[in-house]
């Protein structure tokens, strides 16, 4: 399978392509959008765009389990980033009145 | 089989990027991270699937969606100031990496030989197999991941707690 043909049909390229496909819309939606809450939600689809690139070398290495282990601490620090990050979101909202990026540039208020 | 739950990601994530509310935004990202699940399942995987939708959509995107719901912003706040340059600066960057990277795959011929020589499908992955590598290779990491979850936990209380 080469080329086209390994996108289409699920070879390691094509599993490659969606994950830096991801990557690059997680990173748009970090630039793009202003909301803290969306620019969140990209981070977590880069952190997933990098699980699916390390399953899809773990698979095309004969089942390779550290694969899965890195994927389980991946999963454990998106869900301290979650925890954290919406709790500063929350503590944003409460002195400025706002979840948009812009509006929070400054240090002083 | 590959070709819909690659779509169904991509287009979910297409979806929460272009999406104006933020709960729909939320639900897409939802729709992308089950087609994440699908994808692992086809890389012989079911483990990884089971916990991508348990983790990701059972634990974190309902936290995402209480808090979008308890702060009650559902629509995006209007601009403060347009950023036309840094908007498309941004976006031609995000395209130039996306093409490079899809071109950098496509040529490589390291990653044609790796998906030639792998191309048989392993054995799927078990809880049995994961278990013996976690607890038997990285015992330290998994318990500095349990520390970092409960640094992570007290941290979140004390951030949202008003008065300590």
């Amino acid at each position: 399978m080469t080329g086209m043909d390994a996108i289409l049909q699920g070879g390691l390229q094509g599993y490659l392509v969606v994950a830096f496909l991801l990557f690059a819309l997680g990173l748009a939606t970090v630039l793009l959008r202003r909301t803290l809450l969306l620019q969140f939600m990209g981070v977590e689809l880069m952190l997933n765009a990098a699980n699916v690139a390390l399953l899809a070398f773990a698979r095309f290495r004969g089942g390779d389990a550290q694969a899965m282990v890195f994927y389980l601490f991946i999963i454990a620090v998106a869900a301290c980033e979650a925890a954290v990050g919406l709790a500063l979101v929350i503590g944003l909202f409460r002195h400025r009145d706002t979840t948009d990026s812009d509006r929070a540039a400054g240090l002083k208020q | 089989m590959f070709i819909t739950f690659a779509l169904i990601t991509l287009l979910g994530a297409v979806g929460m990027l272009l999406q104006k509310n933020v709960i729909v935004a939320g639900l897409c990202l939802v729709a992308a991270f089950f087609g994440v699940a699908g994808l692992f399942v086809l890389l012989a995987n079911p483990v990884a699937a089971a916990l991508q939708v348990i983790v990701y959509t059972g634990a974190i995107m309902v936290l995402v969606l209480f808090v979008i719901m308890m702060l009650n912003s559902h629509e995006e706040e209007k601009a403060q100031a347009a950023h036309p340059i840094q908007r498309w600066v941004s976006v031609a960057l995000i395209a130039a990496l996306a093409i490079g990277a899809v071109k950098l795959v496509l040529a490589s011929p390291g990653l044609k030989a790796l998906a030639i020589s792998g191309a048989a499908v392993p054995q799927a992955m078990t809880l049995q197999k994961v278990g013996f590598t976690l607890f038997a290779d990285h015992l330290l990491g998994f318990e500095v991941a349990g520390l970092l979850l409960l640094a992570a936990m007290v941290g979140a209380v004390a951030l949202t707690k008003r008065n300590l």
